[in-house]
């Protein structure tokens, strides 16, 4: 479903850039003021995660069990009209449980047999991948492959995916047992990692009093899925002025302790520092923070924005952190402060 | 105040009527069930709030007994499935067949639908079977449905899933992690009895007499006592009480107290928070109550933190449980005063 559908042939070529900003704009509120109906406290990670899907970017959630994980994936679908599926990751699931299988079939009228493919749960617009380091690296590989090609191929045969497709993971703490961490190149892939937390008081006295009444809160669909493939071309023509460019990439190579003259608790604290997708993805993030403020060109505060989802899980921190009880959020800061900001308007 | 309105538009009998209700299925199930009134109380209680059940018990303690009888008396349909390392997800959820019609010799498929079609679903031993099963379980729980090959199929409603769990035999098996025991809303404990009570039980099993349990509730009636719970008001500093129940078990928390820093690694979700009020309003509405007190609260405490507090190694070398946990959080959280 929600393939492009080309209702204007002449639309490709004479995009109406400011339009569809404005109607980004409006889009993004719209979505929150749904789901802030179900989901009291949480509009940072909301926005967080409309940015990504806006860029068309995949997304990894954290957050410890019972933060609405799952309530705000299912519910971006529902107001956004996407197809939504989801998988429990665990030690025994394969990839053919994610991707599909072929099974042997009897026509009924002809009694020959033919060979069909039954198509996984990856075959929809938005899966969430639950807990995704609880299953063998094999499984893992197998759904960052296809969504990266954003295609299935089995028995020589290739099968597109719907489009557009986004996948939002979660992973359980790492400190538990039976775990298989997803590997750095692994994490690499998805655009933004969003932080869920526990909520204040006051909210989750709210939330309780909302989840255990009678009341059932309906969700209006704002977004169509082909809405959503033209917001994520407008986003890639949002301009990022060089000077800006400039600073996303002093502020990505900062954190690498191989680079010679990086600070020194760079090299005391980061284990691995963030590759080149961090920058590609840090730009497209303040691309996209721009255009869900309608404007056509980024500013820094587009970027600062970008910053701590982009580069949390692409940070490896070092033992000495750990035993120092430093966080990532912690290192970020300190890189956020080291490198100084381009004198723009 | 509106939520006191609501109340009284349910009607002092409607509530009258669900403790009436309440006192025949207890009867009943003493017919047939010697002790362990607290463990039927909290599953009849989580009935009522719409929630599942995890029970942790050696074999041998009639918990199947006490379910299907528990199903008889509300007249609801009953199913055991023995979890086993081998179990499919579709012994559970069910396949989808060929099959051939005899007079015109065409085939086709046709679903199976799997014992999750019913009304009580007794898992026993859920943690013998391996994830991926567990998981078909937890999900069919959870959405109240189940897809096969693209179509959906509904569950039974009302739906209730009991899980047990064997303490003793750990080798072989799969423990439900915490994420996924934080799905149920009770966990509730089942201990052997108390020798008088023993020798009831053996008096009564090996005797001639055959005791009938009869209809004590109609299970479709649960469902509108399921809305009237929901209904029942709940002052603003009991619901606070139970948050902060909740709340201050999370290690992490700013007012986190020291035994919680000390001991926990994994604190209670919100789900918990969720689940004591909706439990105490449960406990509420079948006392015959039309609102919430502190004690409601704390009557369901233990079944609803017991399996989502983790204590770490530091609290398992010095003996110190969640049980413990619990019962030193309810002595540190103040109750309102207003409120018993």
């Amino acid at each position: 479903m929600a393939q492009a559908s080309g209702s204007d042939p002449k639309r490709a070529e004479e995009f109406d850039l400011p339009a569809v900003l404005d109607r980004v704009k409006t889009a993004g509120r719209q979505v929150l003021a749904e789901l802030r109906k179900i989901i009291v406290g949480e509009d940072e990670p909301i926005d967080q995660v409309l940015s990504a899907m806006f860029a068309g970017g995949h997304c990894m959630i954290q957050g410890p069990p019972g933060t609405a994980k799952t309530i705000l994936i299912a519910s971006l679908a529902k107001v956004m009209n996407l197809e939504f599926k989801r998988i429990q990751f665990t030690p025994d699931l394969m990839p053919s449980d994610i991707s599909g299988t072929e099974i042997l079939e009897e026509d009924t009228s002809t009694g020959h047999r033919f060979v069909k493919f039954v198509k996984g749960p990856v075959f929809c617009n938005i899966l969430m991948a639950d807990e995704i380091n609880r299953t063998p690296p094999k499984t893992q590989a197998a759904l960052l492959e296809v969504m990266q090609e954003k295609q299935v191929t089995i028995g020589g045969k290739t099968y597109p995916l719907p489009l557009p497709h986004y996948v939002l993971a979660t992973q359980i703490s790492l400190e538990q047992e039976g775990t298989y961490p997803l590997p750095e190149a692994q994490q690499d892939r998805f655009m933004l990692s969003v932080a869920m937390n526990y909520l204040g008081e006051d909210d989750e006295v709210q939330v309780v009093r909302q989840s255990t009444s009678l009341s059932r809160v309906e969700l209006k669909q704002v977004i169509e899925g082909d809405e959503l493939l033209q917001f994520q071309q407008a986003v890639r023509r949002v301009t990022l002025p060089a000077e800006l460019g400039r600073y996303i990439v002093d502020l990505v190579a900062a954190s690498r302790p191989t680079v010679a003259g990086c600070p020194d608790f760079v090299r005391e604290y980061i284990a691995w520092g963030a590759g080149l997708r961090a920058s590609q993805n840090m730009a497209l993030a303040a691309k996209s923070a721009a255009a869900q403020d309608g404007r056509d060109t980024v500013t820094a505060d587009d970027i600062r924005k970008a910053i701590v989802p982009v580069l949390r899980h692409r940070i490896g921190l070092s033992f000495r952190a750990e035993v120092d009880r430093v966080t990532v959020e912690d290192v970020i800061r300190k890189l956020v402060e080291s490198v100084s900001e381009p004198a723009v308007a | 105040m509106s939520q006191s309105n609501t109340v009284k538009d349910l009607g002092v009998e409607a509530i009258e009527k669900i403790a009436d209700g309440k006192s025949k299925i207890m009867r009943e199930i003493r017919k047939v069930i010697i002790g362990q009134d607290q463990v039927v109380e909290d599953v009849v209680t989580s009935f009522f709030a719409g929630g599942h059940c995890l029970i942790t018990g050696v074999p041998g303690l009639a918990k199947t007994l006490l379910i299907s009888s528990l199903g008889r008396a509300m007249d609801l349909k009953f199913r055991r499935v023995q979890f086993t390392p081998d179990l499919m997800p579709a012994d559970i959820t069910g396949t989808e067949i060929l099959e051939e019609d005899s007079a015109t010799r065409q085939r086709e498929l046709k679903f199976r639908p799997g014992p999750i079609f019913t009304n009580i679903l007794l898992a026993d031993e859920i943690n013998r079977t391996p994830p991926k099963t567990q998981a078909a379980l937890l999900e069919a729980m959870q959405e109240r449905q189940v897809t096969v090959s693209g179509r959906t199929y509904e569950l039974d409603n009302p739906f209730f899933v009991l899980a047990t769990q064997n303490p003793i035999e750990q080798e072989g098996t799969y423990p439900l992690p915490t994420v996924q025991q934080d799905r149920f809303m009770f966990h509730l404990l089942i201990d052997y009895l108390p020798k008088d009570q023993e020798l009831e039980v053996v008096n009564q099993t090996t005797g001639a007499r055959v005791e009938d349990i009869a209809v004590a509730m109609h299970g479709q009636e649960l469902l509108e006592y399921q809305d009237i719970v929901r209904q029942t008001p709940v002052a603003e500093p009991i619901l606070r009480y139970a948050v902060r129940l909740a709340g201050l078990s999370r290690p992490g928390g700013a007012e986190a107290p020291a035994f919680v820093k000390e001991f926990v690694s994994w604190g209670a979700s919100i789900r918990a928070s969720h689940y004591l009020v909706l439990g105490a309003k449960a406990r509420a509405i079948l006392d015959g109550r039309p609102h919430v007190s502190v004690r409601d609260v704390q009557s369901v405490a233990y079944a609803v933190l017991r399996h989502r507090i983790v204590t770490n190694f530091r609290a398992e070398s010095q003996g110190i449980d969640t049980e413990e946990i619990i019962r030193r959080l309810l002595e540190t959280v103040s109750p309102p005063k207003s409120g018993l």
